[in-house]
């Protein structure tokens, strides 16, 4: 079993965190993994630039952290990985990378899944979208929060 | 005291401010003065989704402050 949640302020290449941990998952069934990508449009159209993603200097990681080490015990996997950008990211590029390896493949979609429901809602980020029209913070939506509520 | 604060409330207020004594003073109370001397805030930080640290734990609203904490104020947050 391992963890890996990582805060990355630079560069995050989802190739590399799903080699890794296709190499961790040797004896396992099932690898899931989830790339979040940056759009280059707003709910309303409007075209987006990049986002800006801020972060607090003790919580973002402890949340990352809790949140991978909440998906290894509730579920039946072997590994996850978290590792997720933060500070200006261009349109089109990769945000959070969020995946699981297990004997079977349900517990590595559930995994992935719980995953991505906690890091919208929990994640201690502060996101906004910069586009022409200005710039627009970003914060959970009611359905966010329904699909969080699902895990209890 | 010095209060921090993320995301739209950095934007809407400032980074950090000084606050001139709020010891005594619970969350609410606290919550409350904030939204008066900032009005234009004053729904981000009434709301229960912005959750606000005491020394960097999280506290309730009944949490009373003391003269050297240090408070900060998370409006809601979103990663992914």
């Amino acid at each position: 079993m391992s963890v890996v949640a990582r805060l990355e302020e630079h560069r995050l290449d989802p190739r590399q965190e799903l080699g890794e941990l296709l190499a961790q998952a040797g004896g396992d069934g099932a690898v899931v993994s989830f790339v979040g990508i940056a759009r280059p449009h707003s709910k309303s159209g409007a075209p987006v630039d990049e986002l800006v993603l801020e972060h607090h200097p003790i919580l973002t990681r402890q949340s990352l952290e809790e949140i991978a080490v909440g998906a290894a015990e509730r579920f039946d996997v072997s590994h996850v990985r978290v590792a997720h950008r933060c500070g200006i990211i261009p349109a089109g590029e990769p945000i959070v990378f969020a995946g699981a390896s297990s004997a079977h493949r349900r517990a590595a979609f559930e995994a992935a899944d719980y995953l991505m429901d906690r890091l919208k809602t929990e994640a201690v980020f502060w996101k906004r979208e910069i586009g022409e029209a200005g710039a627009a913070w970003i914060e959970p939506t009611e359905t966010d929060f329904a699909d969080r509520d699902r895990w209890g | 005291m010095k209060v921090l604060f993320y995301g739209r409330l950095s934007e809407a207020i400032a980074p950090e401010i000084e606050l001139a004594s709020s010891s005594n003073c619970s969350i609410a109370e606290l919550r409350q003065r904030l939204a008066a001397a900032h009005p234009h805030a004053a729904a981000t930080l009434r709301s229960q989704r912005s959750r606000v640290l005491i020394n960097s734990s999280l506290v309730g609203e009944d949490f009373v402050i003391g003269a050297s904490d240090q408070i900060e104020f998370l409006p809601p947050v979103s990663g992914g």
